[in-house]
């Protein structure tokens, strides 16, 4: 007999994919007028540069954000690629339908881990404004194809409701939404923020963007390479919570959950499934679709009564010291700046993870209050840009163990005025198993050993920073003691001469001297 | 006559010294300079724990610390530069027998190329530390304080720049004493002694009641805290014309305390009390003693007083059987009285019965004593 939960969440599935949407829209990242629209960016973005990524060239992106004349709520968002391009048939499944993007039942160390791809912009367009998004193609065989994409909420179908094709040599994606009810801000939840610590993680990637005013701003690329690909691989079950557990059960090939758990999750033998089943009391023979949340997280945490092996650490793809550099050099022009990554560590007894840490001194380094806007924040002092597996944690600042572990330095050991230091400090962390805090998937959890590594990351730069700053201090203090010699020296030695009645003495020996040292005494 | 000559050279003599140790001091800078070495010069510490009560002077004196001002120390090179310039500056001032006042070389250095002084205090300090390095004083220098001395009236007469003064022809107000009165000449005195008094209402009741005659004295009126001028001509009065001094003041602490810095000098000016200190001067009064042999009017101890009182106590220059009874016979009447309190007796008294009777019982005991 069936229990009440499954037969709602049947339901839930077979009707309705808007419902689901809206249901689970804070988790998706569509809350909030400045957050939902950093949202399509994102997900845009983060499509496009993967999409360049796997077609093997150096991504080449351009955002544009249109307003609608009067309406300071509507727009135009706009999100052009020069990858390979789409093939017609493929449209529809790419653009329309829900979860059914690549990366869902592929896991690996992403950024496109969060939120369920560029069909919920799609979805969330369709939503406010109730027009369909254009997706103008072409995979460069001279047909440019212009696609009108609605989703037909009832079957969970991408639908192109008008097409047009043209002729002409051009290769890449451009995806146009239209969207109603989000609000335009260069506040730090904004899209430029977001374009911004972008760029500086992903230093391969060429920006273009246009905001609502028509500002053009251009984040060049820093390195001509393209990073390598992370491999797909299994998850494993330290690292997995109920909702990875129940997307895989969707879209798993096997008939029952002992296959499902030793087909799909890494380390899991037949033998460890069936143990796991037992312990968290589901039916080792039921079909994996028909899995609940609460059975999933039974599941979950049965998993961590069992042995496993931990799962293996050749995956980890971290940015790379010197490309975190160029990211940051370019797009900050700071005066110094130093990063570093971390050797892999495990925490939870075996998962995986890097830390890398940069930190940027000088130039347009640290909060600003000149990044042009009317809503800018009036901020200063020490920037803190996060990121997991290269993409940007803009929310959820406050619980995030990076913020933590920043908070928890005393600064001033290292030479900084948080409140008052031009500085970006940028902590990245690599991993198949992101410990975030939540499903919105911000900020990381306080795990103690991500934690300590993060710190030990963030203090190994700071101590290079002090390095820098010291040296500054002594070069001007140099500087400043020459000066001051330079200065008074010469009125010594002609009031001494004036006062013995003699010819004024060559002071340049002396100046010479004691420019260097300071020999002064004190009193005996 | 020849006396008088040789008081002249005498004169001259502080000022001729102060210009040969600058010029001693530039030359000494040159050759540092020439031996690539950083100038440096020694000045006494002047800072509270190296001012030492010198029991056998009976004045504040410094102790044996000094510090190094060095031209090669980044932190002192400018004030070494300040202190260049002061010099050259007094020395010509010395060259051209002109006096500036401490305000008026403060703002001279507006001009300066090693730029204007911070405040008076910066100049005044550059001031210092010539004086305590060369034990000059500032008016070797050619450099004043701002207020004049006070007034001496009395059989003196003095030679001030080619003036002919007589300190009893000079109008009620007496002979002011000049800031620059090392450059005066006593000519000829014929008083016996000095009493100076704290008040110009005192001093004018004793001008008027003719006690300079009377006592064979010069009265010399204080105007409060002595100014250094003051201080100067009573240690000259004192040393030159062998006159023992005697200081009448308000029976207060602070009375007790004007007189005790004419007798030995103030700590401040510890570096330069021996050009300052009069340690002979002695104290006729108002004293404790006073208050009740004579029955004058009081007021009674503010909370300040009193705390002064037990400050005064314990200071080294009034470690003495007198000021310790007389210090602690007012605490115990817990009253004070001004000089002035006599005119209860009649505005004479003071000059008729009280003086005579008090420079009685001192000089008797000074002759005893001897």
């Amino acid at each position: 007999m069936k229990t009440m939960a499954e037969e709602l969440f049947k339901e839930f599935r077979e009707h309705s994919v808007s419902e689901f949407f809206r249901k689970n829209a804070a988790m998706l990242g569509y809350t909030g007028k400045i957050r939902s629209l950093t949202t399509i960016i994102h997900e845009g973005v983060t499509n496009a540069i993967d999409a360049a990524e796997e077609t093997g060239v150096l991504p080449k992106i351009v955002v544009i954000i249109k307003r609608f004349d009067e309406e300071p709520e509507h727009f135009r968002v706009i999100i052009e690629d020069n990858a390979s391009g789409i093939p017609e048939e493929f449209i529809p499944n790419v653009f329309g339908k829900m979860l059914a993007g690549t990366k869902l039942h592929r896991y690996m160390q992403s950024r496109g881990q969060q939120g369920i791809g560029v069909s919920g912009s799609v979805m969330f367009g369709q939503i406010t404004s109730g027009k369909p998004a254009t997706v103008i193609t072409s995979t460069g065989n001279g047909d440019i194809i212009r696609a009108d994409v609605m989703i037909d909420v009832d079957r969970n179908e991408g639908k192109i409701t008008n097409v047009e094709k043209h002729k002409g040599k051009w290769r890449g994606t451009r995806v146009e939404v239209e969207v109603k009810d989000v609000t335009y801000m260069r506040s730090r939840y904004g899209p430029f923020n977001y374009l911004r610590m972008t760029a500086i993680a992903n230093p391969h990637v060429h920006i273009t963007f246009v905001e609502p005013d028509g500002t053009l701003t251009i984040l060049e690329s820093a390195t001509d390479k393209v990073p390598e690909r992370p491999k797909p691989m299994p998850l494993h079950p330290w690292g997995i919570m109920s909702d990875d557990l129940l997307i895989l059960a969707k879209h798993t090939k096997s008939r029952n959950v002992v296959s499902f758990l030793s087909a799909e999750l890494s380390r899991v033998s037949k033998r460890k499934a069936e143990e796991v089943c037992k312990l968290a009391s589901v039916p080792p023979k039921k079909k994996p679709s028909e899995l609940t949340w609460e059975e999933a997280e039974r599941i979950v945490s049965a998993f961590k009564q069992v042995k496993l092996y931990a799962p293996p650490t050749s995956g980890l793809r971290p940015i790379g010291a010197a490309d975190i550099e160029s990211g940051m050099r370019q797009i900050l022009n700071p005066e110094f700046v130093y990063a570093i990554n971390r050797p892999p560590k495990v925490y939870r007894g075996g998962l995986p993870f890097i830390v890398e840490a940069g930190i940027a001194y000088g130039g347009s380094a640290g909060k600003t209050t000149d990044r042009k806007n009317e809503n800018e924040e009036g901020e200063a002092g020490m920037e803190l840009i996060r990121f997991a597996n290269r993409a940007p944690l803009i929310f959820d600042q406050g619980g995030c163990a990076i913020t933590t572990a920043m908070r928890n330095i005393d600064w001033r050991r290292y030479g900084v005025d948080p409140a008052a230091a031009q500085l970006t400090l940028f902590v990245n962390v690599a991993s198949a198993y992101v410990p975030y805090t939540s499903a919105g998937k911000q900020s990381i959890a306080d795990e103690p050993e991500v934690l300590d590594e993060i710190r030990t990351a963030i203090m190994e730069v700071a101590r290079e920073l002090r390095k820098f700053l010291y040296r500054k201090i002594k070069i001007k203090e140099r500087q400043e003691r020459a000066g001051v010699f330079e200065q008074h020296l010469p009125i010594i030695a002609k009031k001494a001469a004036s006062l013995a009645n003699v010819k004024e003495p060559d002071i340049k020996p002396l100046l010479k001297k004691v420019s260097g040292v300071d020999n002064a005494e004190e009193e005996s | 006559m020849p006396k008088k000559k040789v008081k002249m050279a005498r004169e001259r003599g502080h000022r001729q010294k102060a210009s040969r140790k600058l010029t001693e001091m530039g030359q000494d800078v040159v050759n540092d300079i020439k031996n690539v070495c950083p100038p440096k010069l020694k000045i006494p510490s002047r800072s509270t724990s190296n001012i030492i009560y010198d029991e056998v002077h009976r004045y504040f004196v410094l102790g044996p610390r000094w510090g190094v001002r060095s031209a090669g120390s980044m932190k002192q090179v400018k004030k070494f530069a300040q202190l260049l310039c002061t010099a050259d500056f007094a020395k010509e001032l010395i060259k051209q027998g002109k006096f500036a006042t401490l305000r008026e070389m403060y703002y001279t250095a507006e001009g300066w190329e090693v730029g204007p002084f911070y405040d008076q205090g910066e100049s005044d300090g550059i001031i210092e530390d010539l004086e305590a390095a060369f034990g000059l004083k500032r008016e070797d220098l050619g450099l004043t304080p701002e207020e004049d001395g006070a007034a001496v009236y009395g059989k003196l007469v003095v030679n001030e720049d080619g003036v002919v003064i007589d300190a009893t022809k000079a109008g009620r107000a007496g002979y002011t004493i000049p800031p620059t009165i090392d450059d005066v000449e006593f000519l000829k005195c014929k008083a016996k002694r000095v009493i100076a008094v704290e008040t110009m209402g005192m001093y004018h009741r004793l001008v008027q009641e003719q006690a300079w005659k009377k006592f064979d004295s010069l009265i010399v009126g204080l105007k409060g805290q002595a100014a250094r001028a003051t201080r100067r001509f009573l240690k000259r009065a004192n040393e030159e014309l062998g006159l023992p001094v005697y200081l009448n003041c308000d029976g207060d602490p602070f009375g007790f305390h004007i007189a005790m810095v004419i007798i030995s000098g103030s700590a401040k000016l510890a570096y330069i009390n021996h050009e300052l200190a009069v340690p002979d001067a002695k104290y006729l009064g108002v004293t404790a003693s006073d208050i009740v042999n004579y029955k004058l009017p009081t007021d009674k101890l503010r909370e300040l007083d009193i705390a002064r009182l037990k400050q005064l106590q314990k200071d080294p220059r009034y470690n003495t059987k007198f000021w310790q009874s007389e210090i602690k016979k007012m605490l115990e009447l817990g009253r004070k009285a001004e000089q002035q309190a006599f005119a209860k007796y009649g505005l004479a008294y003071v000059v008729k019965e009280y003086m005579p009777a008090k420079l009685k019982e001192v000089e008797e005991q000074e002759f005893l004593g001897r």
